[in-house]
C-alpha cells in the first residue's frame, strides 16, 4: 500500500513541488540560521590566546594610579617559571578619517597600543611598526578611515596630542578576556612616548596597563606572581581568560540564534499553513482512492499511516534540499555581514540535525489533519460520482476564534492605565499575540464575510471580476489558509512598520521639539562623550548666545515615603534650558531653578507629583579621590515627556555638589545668525577631529539611524515568510485549476477566450493575495499599535501608520497575485474544451 | 436539395484520430446541411462519430480535412464563415456569438446563480441581454423562481433547462446539443425536448441534437442516421416509431454490409 501511496506521490510531482518549496524555504532559513550563529560563535571566540598563562592588573584604590611601573614587570620576569613577562601599554588613540573627524569603529580610550610579538596580532598586510613614524592599523579601523598599508595615518591622542606616521601594517587582533579591540599598534618606544589616557596631562609618563605571563606551568606562574606582588594586583589566569571568551563567544552566537530562530519561527509558521493547505488538498484529490482503499479492505490506521509516511518522505526530500541551500545561505550571509576582521565559518552538525527534524516534524504536523480525513473516507465514496471528505465545520475553530480576538482585546484593554510595569506589558503584549492567532482563526469566516458581500456590491457585468470573486470564496478554508500564511509574514512586517513609523515620528517630534532649528549641535565622534573643553570652547564662540550642554550620571531619589530608586540625572544650566534646548513639559514647569524636573514615567512609577519635596543623594569624590554620598533636597518643579536627547532627571548644573562623576557628549548652541554660528563653530572645531558640528536635522538622522538599520534587517528576514507565503499561493491556484478542468472547459466552450480564462484566475489570485494583503496590514497595524504602546507607552491608536508601507505592500500582494497566478493562469488557459464535455 | 437554407454546412469532413495501426476514423467525407429553422437530429450507434461530427461543426475540434460553413443570418449573407481556417480566438468569439451549446451533463458554471449563467455568453460578450426576450425565453423553460438558485440548488432536470436557456438567449445562429436528455428520467427529458421544440416553432432557432433516444428523435424535423463515420440515411418528420424501424432496418443492413465486406476481403 505504500509503495501504491509513493507511486502516487510521484504522479502529483508538480503539485508536491510547491509544498516541497515551503519545506525547503522554512528548513534553510533555520538551517541558515543555526550555521550564522555558529560561524559568529567562531567569529567572536576566534583563536584564543594560547601563549598567557596569567594576565596581571592593578588593584587601586585610587582610579588615578592604575598603571603599573616598569620595575614591576622586570621583578616579573625574573621569577622562576616565568618566561615571557611582557608589559602593555594602553592610551587613547583613535584614527582620524579623510573628513577629519573619528570614525566610530574602536573604543578611543583603548584605542591604542604597543606592538608585540604576542599572539595579541596577526598581520594581514604589511609589516609591525619598528620606529618612530611608523604604525600598524587594526583591520575594521583601517577600512573604516580607507587606509592601507603605505598610506599616511593622522591619529588622534590623549592630552591633546595627535601624530602623523606611515601605515606599515594591517593587523587583527585577537583579544584576552575582556579586552577591546585597539585601532592603531605603535613599536613599543614610540607607544611609551605617545600613549597616555585621554584628559591625560602632557607631561605625565604612564606606566603598563597591564603585564602578560607566559611559562609552562600555569598554576605555578601565577602562585609565584602572587607571592611577589602581594594585595594591590589582581592576577587573571590564562584558562580563566579563555573561559571569559568561550563564555562571550557563546553568548553571541545564542544573542543571534534567538533573534533569528524568532524570525525563522514565523517563516516556519508561514511554511506551516501552506503545507498544510496543500496536503488538505491534495487528499480531498484522492478521496475515491482512499476509498477504495478502504473498500478493498485497508484499515483506517493503515490509511492514515500512509498519507503520514508521504508526509515523511516529503518532509526527508525537502529537508535535505533545505539543509544544503541553508548552508549556503548561512556562509552567504556570513560573507555579507558587516563584520570587521576575519569572518570563522562553522558548520556543526546540530545545524544539518536541526534541519531534518524541523523538516519532518512540521511536515507531519501540518499533514496530521489531513491524515485523519482520510482516515475518515467511508468506503462508498468509491461507488459515488460526487465523493467528499467528510469536512469539519468551521463552527468550533470561529467561535475559539472570536474568544481568541476577544480576550486578546480584552487583555490589552485591562492594562490600559499610565503605569506600564514589566508583567502589564507582558500581558498586553500577549494580549496582542492571542487577538492576532484568534484573526488567523476567524480568517475563514471572514473570507465569507468580507469577500460574498464584495460580490454583491461589485455588481460588474463584467464575469471576469465576479467569477473569480466566486471563485475565491468557494472553499474559504482553503483561501483562508493561503492568505493566512501571506498574513503571517505582512502582519508582522506591518507592525514593526507601525513601530518604525511611530517611533521615527515620536523621535522626530521629539528631536524637534527639544532642539529649536537654528541651534548647532556639538556631538561627540565616538561613542557618546567628550571632556569638557568642548564646552568651555564653544562658550567662548562669538555669537552664542545660549548653551546647553547636557551632563548625565547616577543618582538616587529618595521620595517622601522613603523608598530610594536608581535613576539617572541630567545637569545643564537652568538659564539655557528653553533657549538652547528645551523640554515638553506634562506638568508643573521646566525651571530648573525651581528644582528637579523629572521624566513623566519615572515620576508616575514612583509615585511623584509636581509639589513633592525628595532628596537626591550622589556619590562624590573628594580631592583625594574617596568617594562619600552626598544628598541634596529638592522640590519635584516639573514632569516631562522622556527625550531621546535627555536622559532621565533634569538638575541644574548649580545644584550638583562637587565631585559628582558625569559625561556628556553633545553641546547645544544658539545664536543670534545661525549661519554665521555654524560656521564659526567649524573653524573653532576644526582642529577636533572627535566634536562633529551638526544641525537638528543631522542630529536626528543620526538617532533614527540604527533602528532604520535595525527595521531594514527585520523587513528582510521576514520576507522569507512572505516569500513561502507566496509558493501557498501559486499551490492553492494551481490545484483549484486542476480541480476545475471541466468548468474551465465548458466556460471556453462557451465562448471564454484563453486570455479571459487567464484574467479569471489572475484575479482570483490577486482577491485571495488581497485578502491577506488587507487582513495582514490590518492586523498588523494593530499589533503595531500594541507593540508601540508596549514598548513607549504611548495609547496604542497613537501609533503613527506606516501608510507608505502599507501602500507598497498591498501593491506588493497585488504583484503578489499577478505572479502566483503566472502558471496556473496559463494551465487553465489550456484546459481542453472536449475533455470537458465528455462525460465522463 | 436547391432551395434549401442552411444554417450550418459541412463538405468532405474527415475526421482521423491516431495514426499508423491505431488509426480510428471517426468522420469519413462528411456532406452535410442543416436548415435553417429546423430541429435536425443525429442518430447512430455509439462510436459512429456523431459527437465528432457536432464537435466539428461547433469548431470545437479541428477536422483533420474538410470545411465547415456557418452561414450568416440568412442565405447568402456576408456572414458565412468558414471554420477551418480560424484561429482560436476567432473560434471563441464565433462561439459566443452565434452558437448556442447544450452538453449531456456540466453544463453550469458550479458559482454562477441560474441567471447568471444564462446570461454567461452575453456577459462575455459585454452585451447586455434583450429583457423581454430573456422574460421570453424564462418563462417558456419555466424557471422564473429558481434563477437566483446555484446550479447544486436545482435538479438534473433544472439545469438542463438552465443550459437551454443560454443557448437561446443570445439568439445564436444554431443550437447544438449533444445527447441533451442523457442524464434524464423521462419527464425531465420531454420537457426539455419540448422547450427546444418550441424555440424552433415560436422563435425559428435553429438546433442541431445529438441523441439515441428515438422518442427525442421523434421531436425533431430530420433524422440523419450516421454509421462508421459516414451518413447512411435520412428521416423528414419522424415518428419515434418510424426511427425506431429505420435504426432496426440499418442495423441489419450494417450486420450485412459487414458480412459482404468480410467476405469480400
Ligand atoms: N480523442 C480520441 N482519440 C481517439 N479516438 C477517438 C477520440 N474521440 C473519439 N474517438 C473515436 O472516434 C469514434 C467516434 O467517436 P464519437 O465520440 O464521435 O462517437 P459517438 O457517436 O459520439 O458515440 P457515443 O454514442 O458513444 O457518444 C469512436 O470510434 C471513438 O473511439
Ligand atoms: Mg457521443
Amino acid at each position: 500500500m505504500l509503495r501504491a501511496m509513493l507511486r502516487d506521490l510521484r504522479a502529483h510531482l508538480g503539485r508536491v513541488v510547491m509544498t516541497l518549496a515551503a519545506i525547503v524555504l522554512g528548513v534553510a532559513f533555520v538551517v541558515a540560521t543555526w550555521v550564522v550563529s555558529d560561524s559568529a560563535a567562531a567569529t567572536v571566540g576566534g583563536a584564543q590566546r594560547t601563549d598567557l598563562a596569567a594576565l596581571v592588573h592593578r588593584e587601586s584604590e585610587d582610579p588615578t594610579a592604575t598603571d603599573i611601573p616598569a620595575d614591576v614587570r622586570d621583578r616579573l620576569a625574573r621569577l622562576p617559571g616565568v618566561t615571557r613577562a611582557e608589559g602593555v601599554r594602553e592610551g587613547y588613540a583613535a584614527l582620524v578619517r579623510a573628513d577629519g573627524k573619528l570614525g566610530a569603529t574602536s573604543w578611543p580610550d583603548a584605542g591604542g597600543t604597543d606592538w608585540d610579538g604576542s599572539q595579541r596580532f596577526t598581520l594581514s598586510a604589511g609589516r609591525g611598526p619598528q620606529r618612530a613614524g611608523e604604525v600598524a592599523l587594526e583591520q575594521g579601523a583601517a577600512a573604516e578611515a580607507g587606509l592601507t598599508v603605505g598610506d599616511s595615518a593622522r591619529v588622534l591622542l590623549g592630552g591633546d596630542r595627535s601624530d602623523t606616521a606611515t601605515v606599515v601594517g594591517v593587523f587583527t587582533y585577537r583579544p584576552a578576556g575582556h579586552e577591546l579591540d585597539p585601532a592603531v599598534a605603535y613599536d613599543a618606544d614610540t607607544a611609551a612616548r605617545l600613549l597616555r589616557p585621554r584628559d591625560a596631562a602632557a607631561d605625565v609618563v604612564p606606566g603598563f596597563a597591564r603585564i602578560e605571563l607566559s611559562g609552562p606551568d600555569e598554576r605555578a606562574v601565577i602562585a609565584a606572581a602572587q607571592a611577589e606582588l602581594g594585595p594591590g594586583f589582581e592576577v587573571e589566569s590564562g584558562s580563566s581568560l579563555r573561559a571569559v571568551r568561550e563564555q562571550a563567544s557563546h553568548d553571541a552566537a545564542d544573542t543571534i540564534r534567538k533573534a533569528l530562530l524568532a524570525f525563522a519561527a514565523v517563516a516556519l509558521m508561514a511554511g506551516v499553513f501552506v503545507i498544510a493547505n496543500t496536503f488538505t488538498m491534495l487528499v480531498t484529490q484522492r478521496t475515491r482512492q482512499f476509498a477504495l482503499l478502504r473498500a478493498v479492505g485497508a484499515r483506517r490506521r493503515q490509511v492514515r499511516r500512509a498519507v503520514l509516511a508521504e508526509a515523511v518522505v516529503l518532509g526527508l526530500v525537502g529537508s535535505t534540499v533545505g539543509v544544503v541551500l541553508g548552508v549556503g545561505l548561512g556562509l552567504l550571509a556570513m560573507r555579507l555581514l558587516p563584520v570587521a576582521g576575519t569572518v570563522a565559518y562553522a558548520v556543526s552538525p546540530w545545524a544539518v540535525l536541526v534541519g531534518y527534524l524541523v523538516g519532518v516534524v512540521v511536515t507531519v504536523v501540518s499533514a496530521y489533519g489531513s491524515a485523519r480525513r482520510a482516515a475518515r473516507v467511508s468506503p462508498m465514496a468509491a461507488l459515488r460520482t460526487d465523493a467528499v471528505l467528510p469536512r469539519r465545520s468551521l463552527v468550533l475553530r470561529t467561535v475559539l476564534g472570536m474568544l481568541a480576538v476577544a480576550g486578546g482585546v480584552a487583555m490589552v484593554a485591562a492594562t490600559s492605565s499610565d503605569r506600564l510595569t514589566e508583567s502589564t506589558r507582558a500581558l498586553a503584549m500577549s494580549g496582542a499575540v492571542l487577538a492576532w492567532v484568534g484573526v488567523l482563526l476567524i480568517a475563514p469566516v471572514l473570507v465569507v464575510g468580507v469577500l460574498r458581500p464584495l460580490t454583491g456590491v461589485l455588481r460588474s457585468p463584467r464575469p471576469v471580476t465576479r467569477i473569480a470573486l466566486r471563485n475565491a470564496v468557494r472553499d474559504p478554508r482553503r483561501t483562508a489558509a493561503t492568505a493566512s500564511a501571506l498574513m503571517i509574514g505582512l502582519s508582522l512586517v506591518c507592525a514593526f512598520a507601525t513601530v518604525g513609523q511611530t517611533l521615527t515620528d515620536t523621535t522626530t517630534a521629539d528631536v524637534r521639539a527639544s532642539v529649536p532649528a537654528d541651534a548647532v549641535v556639538l556631538r561627540a565622534a565616538t561613542f557618546g562623550t567628550f571632556d569638557d573643553t568642548v564646552r568651555t570652547a564653544a562658550a567662548a564662540v562669538p555669537g552664542v548666545t545660549g548653551l546647553a550642554a547636557p551632563r548625565s550620571g547616577a543618582m538616587l531619589v529618595i521620595g517622601p515615603g522613603g523608598t530610594a530608586r536608581d535613576t539617572l540625572f541630567t545637569s545643564l544650566d537652568a538659564a539655557a534650558l528653553g533657549s538652547a534646548l528645551r523640554v515638553r513639559v506634562t506638568a508643573g514647569d521646566a525651571d530648573l531653578r525651581r528644582g528637579v524636573v523629572l521624566d513623566r514615567g519615572f515620576a508616575a512609577e514612583a509615585g511623584l507629583h509636581v509639589g513633592d519635596r525628595v532628596r537626591l543623594r550622589f556619590d562624590a569624590a573628594d580631592a583625594a579621590g574617596r568617594v562619600t554620598p552626598v544628598e541634596v533636597p529638592v522640590t519635584v518643579a516639573g514632569l516631562r515627556e522622556p527625550s531621546e536627547l535627555l536622559h532621565g532627571q533634569l538638575l541644574d548644573d548649580a545644584l550638583l555638589p562637587d565631585g559628582v562623576a558625569r559625561q556628556g557628549g553633545s553641546v547645544y548652541a544658539v545664536g543670534a545668525d545661525a549661519a554665521a554660528l555654524r560656521t564659526a563653530m567649524e573653524r573653532s572645531f576644526a582642529q577636533r577631529p572627535d566634536v562633529l558640528v551638526q544641525d537638528r536635522e543631522q542630529v536626528l538622522d543620526e538617532v533614527l539611524e540604527p533602528f532604520q538599520l535595525v527595521l531594514g534587517l527585520v523587513y528582510v528576514l521576514l520576507g522569507a515568510a512572505v516569500v513561502i507565503a507566496v509558493f501557498g499561493v501559486v499551490n492553492t491556484l494551481a490545484l483549484s485549476v486542476l480541480e476545475r478542468t471541466r468548468e474551465l472547459g465548458v466556460f471556453r466552450a462557451l465562448g471564454a477566450s484563453r486570455a479571459l480564462v487567464r484574467r479569471t484566475v489572475r484575479r482570483e489570485s490577486v482577491v485571495i493575495s488581497l485578502y491577506g494583503g488587507v487582513l495582514g496590514i490590518g492586523v498588523g497595524v494593530l499589533l503595531g499599535g500594541v507593540m508601540q504602546y508596549v514598548i513607549l507607552a504611548n495609547p496604542v491608536f497613537a501609533m503613527s501608520v506606516p501608510w507608505l508601507a502599507a501602500a507598497v505592500a498591498l501593491a506588493g500582494m497585488a504583484l503578489v497575485g499577478v505572479l502566483a497566478a503566472l502558471w496556473p493562469a496559463r494551465r487553465a488557459a489550456r484546459a481542453d474544451i472536449l475533455a470537458a464535455i465528455a462525460t465522463q | 436539395m436547391t432551395n434549401f437554407d442552411a444554417a450550418v454546412s459541412a463538405a468532405d469532413l474527415t475526421k482521423q484520430y491516431g495514426s499508423g495501426d491505431a488509426q480510428v476514423t471517426a468522420l469519413n467525407a462528411v456532406n452535410v446541411a442543416f436548415g435553417r429553422g429546423e430541429l435536425t437530429a443525429i442518430m447512430g450507434p455509439s462510436g459512429s462519430g456523431k459527437s465528432t461530427l457536432m464537435h466539428c461543426l461547433a469548431g470545437l475540434d479541428t477536422p483533420t480535412s474538410g470545411q465547415v460553413w456557418l452561414e450568416g443570418a440568412r442565405h447568402g449573407d456576408a456572414g458565412r464563415v468558414e471554420l477551418s481556417g480560424l484561429r482560436d480566438d476567432a473560434l471563441t468569439t464565433l462561439r459566443r456569438d452565434r452558437m448556442g451549446f447544450v452538453f449531456q451533463a456540466f453544463n453550469l458554471l458550479p458559482t454562477l446563480t441560474a441567471w447568471e449563467n444564462i446570461t454567461l455568453p452575453l456577459d462575455l460578450a459585454g452585451r447586455r441581454p434583450d429583457q423581454a426576450f430573456a422574460d421570453t425565453v424564462i418563462e417558456a423553460v419555466g424557471l422564473r423562481d429558481r434563477l437566483h438558485h446555484r446550479p447544486a440548488e436545482l435538479s438534473g432536470g433544472q439545469q438542463q433547462r438552465v443550459a437551454c436557456a443560454r443557448a437561446l438567449v443570445s439568439r445564436p445562429d444554431v443550437v447544438f446539443a449533444d445527447e441533451p436528455t442523457g442524464a434524464l428520467d423521462s419527464r425531465s427529458g420531454a420537457e426539455v425536448l419540448g422547450f427546444l421544440r418550441r424555440s424552433v416553432d415560436q422563435l425559428a432557432q435553429t438546433v442541431v441534437m445529438v441523441t439515441h433516444d428515438p422518442v427525442a428523435a421523434g421531436y425533431a424535423d430530420r433524422v440523419l442516421f450516421l454509421a462508421d463515420g459516414v451518413i447512411v440515411d435520412e428521416l423528414r418528420e419522424p415518428s419515434a416509431d418510424r426511427v425506431l424501424d429505420r435504426i432496426r432496418s440499418l442495423e441489419s443492413v450494417a450486420r450485412g454490409g459487414r458480412t459482404s465486406v468480410g467476405a469480400g476481403a
